[in-house]
């Protein structure tokens, strides 16, 4: 027994040492300096967010590792509530109600900062027809409300004249789970369909009036791809990894308009509010891709409020991250299948961050200027 | 009157049936095994043992990823709680068998048996509520206090009954020495108890190894090795089933194969723990 205690307590030693060694190469005041950022919930943007903090620990030579974990957005917003994350993520803006539970809590708001674009395309899977075949708004909602139920009907035949459409049963395949992606594709049904609002609504995840389920973008993927006549909704980016048969959208302004990293930055080139809690499906933008959103970064006004958040060298590497993240972290975008954040919603978000505040001091504000004068984030 | 060639017939036939049963019992055992190795040992390369997860692009592009950082913490959380669960759990098991009329005894073997039967993810939400709200931070220390939640029913069981099995007189030769009560448990029941308490205490720990969902909202998993001292104990760590799990449901081919991995690796961590205690506690006769 004792033999047995004492090779457990040594392999916890030597694993603690191996552990704690790991880069052995780095000057003990340098390790002080090192600071560990947690972030924690949407899984639409996690590719992103990973790359990005891959990119930006190799930046700031292992100062700064950035670890976000992709836990869905709700459970991004209740780990942020929670003050158990530096940061949270999600593709659903904070509610008034948990706005002002944050207010209450913490004596400042939470921001919800834009840190790319969501875009959701109609895939399908029709032998013989690739990518480009045409739907507007009031044909998806039918297809989704099971009105229309096979590929040679009139109404698709229309919007894409030439195209050989096969006599083959349409179906329906949608997320069985909640998602952010869900989000974005029912509240552009409800926007342009009456009935669909009033009979299914917008949510992570909704009372579907037909189809079948899958989990996950490749519960949908693998049940699109193995369905001859099937149809589903993914993001763009899975889509496009999955080599996807994708559909062009009509938008508001009558332009058929392709999925597209550009078409999708162009829909949230609007009129955006302060906070940027804006959903903005069916976008009025001429050239926007209909069916897209933002996904937010959240954080605390007051930082020293967020339990999570123990020093000012944490609060301010934070800060330096979030800035760097919405400018040259955007640089990452097109390669990992993602939509750059346009102008107005980077120069809203800065506005936001200069707002973030520790023990009433505007670090916020500190750090963009220090960035602004430095060229650069690091050093 | 059976002829001795019938009976020995008869014989054969029990004992091969025997033998079929066994094999019936370790098949999915060698299935699960063989369908592990087959599907991850592509993954498995210098890399795996030496580099860090990251984001999927870098799979995505072949560069360097790996699981060193998932290795290590998992280590680190399970032996952990091991430490913790072990003077809890054992305890509660030399309380059961070696004070059987003490009047808290029908208590503990009540919770004791609840908390078994509790799911585990009650006792993730247990941990979180304990150690990760006050901490303000997801830490590979409260997933040792949910995995130790795991250990401690199992290990008062078998600790329990591993000291029933030693007979009464063995005590009795310690009392008639003089030894007081505590002595004669610690010093002739538990050592001759050996065999049986390491076996148990390598059930609850291969147990608690395998659990994913305690883990999910306590130790929380990390991309990276932490950048401070400590900070797989007070900050979040990457432990095997969970980084299993979360790997398996990604949508990258890559990354599945890594799973596979993770899984071999695992087998292999609780097959080796095995294979030790066992060579450790046999060396003496």
């Amino acid at each position: 027994m004792i033999k047995l205690k004492s090779a457990l307590a040594g392999a916890l030693i030597a694993v603690l040492a191996i552990s704690c060694g790991g880069n052995g190469d780095e000057g003990r005041q340098d390790r002080r300096d090192r600071v560990d950022i947690l972030g924690a919930g949407a899984t639409f943007p996690a590719p992103l967010i990973t790359a990005m903090a891959d990119e930006y620990r190799d930046l700031t030579r292992n100062r700064v590792t950035v670890n976000y974990q992709s836990i869905g957005s709700g459970g991004g917003i209740r780990q942020f509530i929670e003050q158990t994350v530096m940061f949270g993520m999600t593709e659903a803006f904070l509610s008034e109600e948990v706005m002002s539970n944050v207010e209450q809590a913490t004596g400042g708001r939470a921001f919800n900062l834009p840190i790319t674009v969501a875009d959701v395309v109609v895939t399908y899977n029709i032998p013989g027809v690739g990518s480009g075949l045409v739907f507007d708004g009031a044909l998806i909602v039918d297809i989704f409300m099971g009105d229309i139920t096979r590929w040679n009907h009139p109404r698709i035949a229309e919007l894409n004249p030439g195209k050989d459409l096969p006599n083959l049963p349409i179906t329906v395949v949608h997320r069985s789970d909640g998602s952010g992606t869900t989000n974005v594709f029912t509240s552009f049904l409800s926007r342009v369909s009456d009935r669909w609002r009033n009979r299914v609504g917008y949510a992570t995840s909704v009372n579907w009036p037909t189809g079948i389920g899958g989990n996950g973008n490749e519960g949908v993927a693998g049940a699109v791809q193995n369905t001859p006549g099937a149809i589903g909704y993914n993001s763009f980016a899975y889509a496009l990894l999955n080599n996807m048969a994708y559909g062009s959208v009509i938008n508001s302004a009558g332009n058929v308009i392709q999925p597209s990293f550009e078409a999708t930055t162009e829909a949230a080139n609007i009129e955006l509010p302060d906070d940027t809690r804006i959903l903005f499906t069916n976008t009025p933008a001429e050239y926007g891709y209909p069916i897209a959103g933002f996904a937010w970064m959240l954080v605390y006004e007051n930082l020293d409020a967020n339990r999570a958040i123990r020093t000012r060298r944490e609060a301010e590497e934070l800060v330096r991250f979030l800035a760097w993240s919405i400018v040259e972290g955007q640089e990452l975008s097109e390669m990992l299948g993602f939509a750059r954040l346009p102008e107005a919603a980077v120069e809203k978000s800065q506005q936001m961050i200069r707002q973030i505040k520790w023990e009433n001091e505007f670090i916020g504000a500190e750090v963009l200027d220090g960035l602004a004068a430095a060229g650069s984030p690091n050093q | 009157m059976k002829t001795l060639v019938q009976r020995n017939i008869r014989d054969r036939i029990m004992e091969s049936l025997l033998v079929l049963s066994t094999i019936v019992v370790l098949l999915p055992l060698v299935i699960i095994i063989v369908h592990v190795i087959v599907n991850g040992i592509s993954a498995l390369n210098w890399d795996f043992f030496t580099q860090e997860l990251g984001s999927p692009s870098r799979a995505l592009q072949g560069r360097p990823t790996g699981l060193v950082h998932t290795i290590l913490g998992t280590l680190v959380v399970d032996s952990m709680a091991l430490i913790m669960a072990i003077p809890i759990g054992m305890g509660a098991g030399i309380m059961l068998s070696e004070f059987p009329d003490h009047k808290l005894n029908p208590t503990i073997r009540i919770m004791n048996d609840t908390l078994n039967g509790m799911p585990a993810i009650l006792k993730g939400l247990l941990a979180f509520v304990l150690i990760v709200k006050p901490m303000g931070t997801f830490s590979g220390l409260a997933g040792a206090v949910a995995l130790a939640f795991v250990m401690i029913p199992i290990l008062a069981r078998t600790t329990e009954s591993a000291l029933m099995s030693i007979p009464w007189s063995i005590r009795e030769a310690g009392l008639a020495i003089g030894l007081p009560r505590w002595r004669v448990v610690l010093s002739t029941v538990m050592p001759a108890a050996r065999f049986g308490l390491v076996t148990g205490t390598l059930i609850a720990f291969a147990r608690a190894a395998g659990e994913a969902a305690p883990l999910l909202f306590t130790s929380f998993g990390n991309n990276y090795l932490p950048n401070h001292w400590l900070g797989m104990i007070l900050g979040p760590a990457d432990t095997l089933p969970q980084r299993l799990y979360s790997l398996a449901i990604s949508p990258y081919t890559h990354w599945h194969s890594m799973g596979w991995a993770a899984a071999i690796v695992l087998l292999v961590f609780v097959i080796l723990c095995f294979g030790t205690a066992r060579y450790l506690t046999r060396q003496k006769h």
